[in-house]
């Protein structure tokens, strides 16, 4: 590529600046964020489940070293894990309805709605899993 | 302060860039291109930009003003809190000289969409192609476009993938599509559905911001999308 076209090209990194653009560039920037947070956790997630092969000794080995300090720390990953999780699925059903043309003029009015209805889902499922936790 | 510091990103034909600072009068100029000019007639002649009629038709003059995509000719300065302006290139261009880019490569994708009426007929029609109000209005707001390149610098895809046709170019492949007297819809869809075509946009929406005529480059996009997705539907089940 030319020199002073690879000095304009922003490339990948020119995603995550979402400093003065809209909310639609907002959206995409965090889709595109918290999808890559899901893949990350997915890996760390069959990771942490193959040493179920070395059996329940070794898997247990594992989840006392990465859990410490006062709360669970793998819980308050999963939290945020839950949270990017429902912003992803939720903007992700707007794209794919707005694909198909339906709600495209009122796309703005979508994103709220979904994410407002995503958070309200999350909120009821985190009180379950506290209380699924708390019963345990 | 009585004074405008003007701040432009400067590329010589060597590629060297480097920054420089220049003092306007603020009771000399309005708009950010009578600022380039004044700087042009009183403080440096070698300053290099393209403008043609200043009036946001030709669509010449477009640059990064304060980090976003504007035209020149259009950012007028009352509107503007502060007295600090940073002016640079448009992203995603080859830079020719100071704030001129090549804007072959965007017109080159331009071409590829075939942005004009394609007839079975050649041409040869024997009465007047009459449109309703409807049909009219269907194609009309895609057809402001005056091609200055503005979302092509905006879209985040356009700045990682330089193959990417942009919403530009995209945009005016809807434009015929929803043109009744247009008969090349299978033949544009054909050619924005490839890899490097509509499917790439991930529906971002700058090319909506920063588009001074009000075009909406990303809706006519998803529009492109939904009709190609009607297409392949259309594959499956047999049809023509």
């Amino acid at each position: 590529m030319d020199e002073s076209v690879r000095n304009l090209n922003e490339g990948v990194m020119g995603w995550a600046k979402f400093y003065r653009k809209g909310w639609n560039y907002f959206a995409f920037a965090m889709h595109r964020f918290s999808g890559l947070v899901i893949v990350f956790y997915l890996y760390l997630h069959l990771f942490v489940l193959s040493h179920l092969l070395s059996g329940p000794v070794t898997y247990n080995e594992l989840v006392k070293t990465v859990t410490f300090g006062p709360f669970d720390s793998f819980l308050v990953l999963d939290v945020l894990l839950a949270l990017v999780i429902f912003y992803h699925g939720a903007n992700g059903t707007r794209l794919a309805l707005n694909e198909f043309g339906i709600g495209l003029q009122k796309n703005k009015a979508m994103f709220i709605v979904f994410e407002a209805i995503a958070m309200v889902i999350l909120g009821v499922f985190l009180y379950y899993a506290y209380m699924f936790i708390g019963a345990s | 302060m009585d004074e405008y510091t003007v701040e432009i990103k400067r590329t010589d034909v060597d590629g060297k860039t480097r920054m420089q600072t220049f003092k306007v009068p603020k009771d000399k100029v309005s708009t950010v291109l009578e600022t380039l000019l004044y700087i042009k007639g009183y403080l440096d002649q070698t300053l290099t930009f393209r403008y043609s009629c200043g009036m946001e038709i030709c669509g010449s003059c477009g640059m990064e003003i304060n980090g976003k995509p504007h035209m020149a000719c259009s950012f007028v300065l009352d509107n503007f809190k502060g007295d600090k302006i940073l002016i640079e290139p448009l992203k995603h261009f080859k830079i020719l000289r100071d704030l001129a880019v090549d804007i072959d490569p965007f017109f080159d994708k331009y071409k590829a969409v075939k942005p004009y009426v394609i007839r079975n007929d050649d041409g040869n029609y024997q009465k007047e192609l009459l449109q309703t109000p409807k049909q009219f209005d269907e194609y009309i707001d895609y057809s402001m476009c005056i091609k200055c390149g503005l979302c092509m610098a905006a879209c985040p895809i356009e700045g990682s993938d330089e193959n990417y046709l942009g919403p530009a170019p995209l945009t005016a492949a809807w434009r015929f599509i929803a043109d009744n007297r247009d008969q090349g819809k299978k033949m544009r869809l054909e050619i924005v559905s490839g890899a490097e075509g509509a499917s790439r946009c991930h529906f971002a929406g700058e090319c909506t911001e920063v588009c001074p005529k009000g075009v909406n480059p990303s809706f006519a996009i998803q529009k492109l999308r939904s009709s190609m997705i009607g297409l392949e539907f259309q594959k499956l089940f047999g049809g023509k």
